[in-house]
């Protein structure tokens, strides 16, 4: 369901490269029209350096291995802006770095999932039929399956670490990608341009390589921007459960999590943490829901 | 074929919903056998000797092929057993009989009051696109979607239960020791968890009458038999968006049950995942297996009801075209 805004009326609902005319419309206005973009895409601009270019060139500390002798530091402190945290790491140190870990995970998780996913939904789509109906029931039952189940069986069986992380959360990427690609991919199925190109005999692999991927992918990417929220907290759900990136290695789950026995007595280890989870989501979210409105789809 | 089109589409529905009931539990039962201990192991800890492990994995039946076992329990299954508790000899049923109904109540309490205040907001904002009441309100609810549950969980405890003492932090109080303690028990875990939803259904509602009231040719025609705008607002492009509305509750049910067990962990509330995690920690199977189950029977008849609520309410899916 297209979650259409108003100002968005004023493009077409068709996708932008799809070859049967329809051409992307910028919105009307000049760049203040733009600003839904801009202000999200700087913003996450410049979390971006923070987490990954800010720890190289600037003053930094080292997110884990601190003094005892340093812990629980008040904020504000000379050298460390939020503190220290219980056994003497630099907060700001541990924020950056966890960034630089949700991030990782959150892109490398949307990715896998856009190809994988992608290639499946396209092709149960392309080829419809009994290829279709047991992809699709292999994806049922993947959606079915309780998460929680599998997150924790790889952190048994393969222990916690960030890549088993992304592996876990891909469970919950793949399918969903999968959705969507099959679902814009049937939609371009009927259309004239596609009939043309089978008739004038083009193979299988370059209808899908040269037709469909171009028309599907402005959505699915819309859909990943969507979606790196959603990893971003999920990721850090699974700190609760023992699975995340691995402690003392620093993530904003697992900063929340071992700030939860303490809340009472210094709530900012939970509320720093929780406060950048937040405005990166937010930021994601916001540009993701911007692009939406200009293609308005997925 | 015979029959009405309506038993048909039942017929149909049900034929795809068991193999993937049936491939949810396969899939389970394997990923637990291949952990790296089993629940013999796990039970009798570390310092047992190898001969007490292996007497309990010939007693717990663990020392049979994986896939006799697996059969054997679909058998049970069928013929109504779950089976029993490795870790504590309690049935299955029992346990579940127990938990379900505490994750049951919070999802209930979660879903009714983020759906009553989602109404009516919904519709103010949407009788002026663009007005104030929608743009404090799409503010709003996009800050609410980007707050992780676990986070708003924290938030709400600091504030009404460390702070104000209003509200316990953690804990469960059973409907029968007093329906006001039980309330208050389980209102910061249902706020956790609706006020999300809140945010997500009130977004999809206000697009969806937005859509309704620009495009579809019943609410020009009710306008044009002099309906006021409120009327066509409410009497005609809200009943027809609820539809939608729902058919998104419902597929979101099973998402909703993996939020609720971190939630649950973090409220202490004795519910199903609190079962669960226990249960694979002990690699106590059976129960594993039920309580999959179960979350999977959920999921997929909360979508077959959708699918057949459809189809009573449109006959163009009820004729096997699909809608628009």
């Amino acid at each position: 369901m297209a979650a259409q805004l108003p100002e968005a009326d004023a493009q077409v609902p068709s996708l932008a490269l799809a070859p049967a005319g329809a051409e992307l419309e910028r919105p009307r206005g000049g760049w203040l029209r733009q600003l839904d973009v801009l202000v999200p895409g700087t913003i996450l601009v410049f979390l971006l350096f923070l987490f990954f270019v800010w720890p190289v060139i600037g003053p930094v500390g080292k997110p884990t291995g601190g003094n005892i002798l340093n812990a629980n530091i008040e904020p504000w402190s000379a050298g460390h802006i939020f503190g220290t945290d219980p056994v003497g790491n630099d907060i700001w140190s541990r924020i950056l770095y966890g960034g630089r870990n949700s991030i990782e995970i959150a892109f490398s998780v949307q990715f896998v999932g856009l190809v994988l996913g992608g290639a499946v939904g396209a092709i149960a789509a392309y080829w419809g039929g009994a290829v279709d109906m047991v992809l699709m029931r292999v994806l049922d039952v993947l959606i079915a399956f309780p998460a929680l189940v599998l997150a924790l069986a790889i952190a048994e069986s393969l222990g916690p670490s960030k890549s088993h992380t992304i592996l876990a959360l891909c469970f919950f990427s793949v399918p969903a990608f999968a959705r969507v690609s099959r679902a814009a991919t049937l939609r371009l199925r009927e259309r004239p341009f596609m009939l043309a190109a089978r008739l004038s005999g083009t193979g299988t692999g370059r209808i899908l390589l040269r037709h469909i991927t171009p028309n599907v992918l402005p959505q699915l990417v819309t859909f990943a921007l969507l979606g790196m929220g959603i990893i971003i907290i999920l990721e850090g759900a699974l700190s609760f459960f023992g699975l995340g990136v691995p402690p003392p290695n620093p993530s904003w789950g697992n900063m929340i999590f071992e700030g939860q026995g303490i809340l009472s007595a210094e709530p900012r280890l939970v509320l720093v943490p929780s406060a950048f989870l937040f405005i990166t989501v937010l930021t994601f979210n916001l540009l993701g829901d911007a692009l939406r409105s200009r293609w308005s789809s997925v | 074929m015979t029959g009405s089109p309506a038993l048909r589409l039942i017929g149909k529905r049900l034929a795809t919903a068991i193999p993937v009931l049936w491939g949810v539990t396969f899939l389970t039962f394997v990923v637990i056998n291949r952990l790296p201990t089993d629940a013999a192991q796990q039970l009798l800890g570390v310092n047992a000797t190898p001969q007490q492990i292996e007497e309990l994995r010939q007693k717990l039946n663990l020392d049979e092929p994986l896939f006799s076992r697996y059969f054997s329990w679909l058998g049970d299954v069928l013929s109504g057993n779950l089976g029993r508790s490795f870790a504590s000899d309690q049935t299955v049923t029992s346990i579940l009989s127990e938990r379900l109904p505490v994750t049951l109540e919070l999802l209930a309490y979660a879903l009714i009051v983020s759906l009553l205040f989602t109404v009516p907001v919904a519709v103010l904002a949407a009788r002026r696109p663009n007005g104030v009441v929608d743009r404090i309100t799409m503010t709003l609810s996009m800050l609410g979607l980007s707050m992780a549950n676990y986070v708003l969980a924290l938030i709400l405890v600091y504030i009404f239960a460390v702070k104000l003492e209003w509200l316990p932090a953690i804990g469960y109080v059973n409907p029968s020791d007093g329906i006001w303690p039980f309330i208050k028990s389980l209102t910061l875990p249902a706020i956790s968890i609706g006020f999300p939803l809140f945010c997500f259904y009130t977004r999809l509602l206000r697009a969806d009458i937005l859509e309704q009231m620009q495009g579809e040719d019943y609410v020009v025609t009710a306008a044009a038999k002099g309906a006021g705008p409120w009327r066509v607002l409410i009497r005609h492009a809200l009943p027809n968006s609820l539809f939608g509305l729902l058919t998104v509750v419902a597929v979101n049910i099973g998402t909703l049950v993996g939020v609720t067990v971190i939630i649950e962990s973090i409220f202490a509330l004795p519910g199903i995942g609190g079962a669960l995690l226990e249960a694979i920690n002990n690699r106590d199977i059976l129960v594993v297996q039920g309580i999959v189950l179960v979350l999977a029977t959920v999921v997929v008849v909360a979508n077959l009801v959708t699918d057949l609520l459809y189809a009573v309410l449109d006959p163009r899916i009820r004729y096997g075209r699909p809608a628009s």
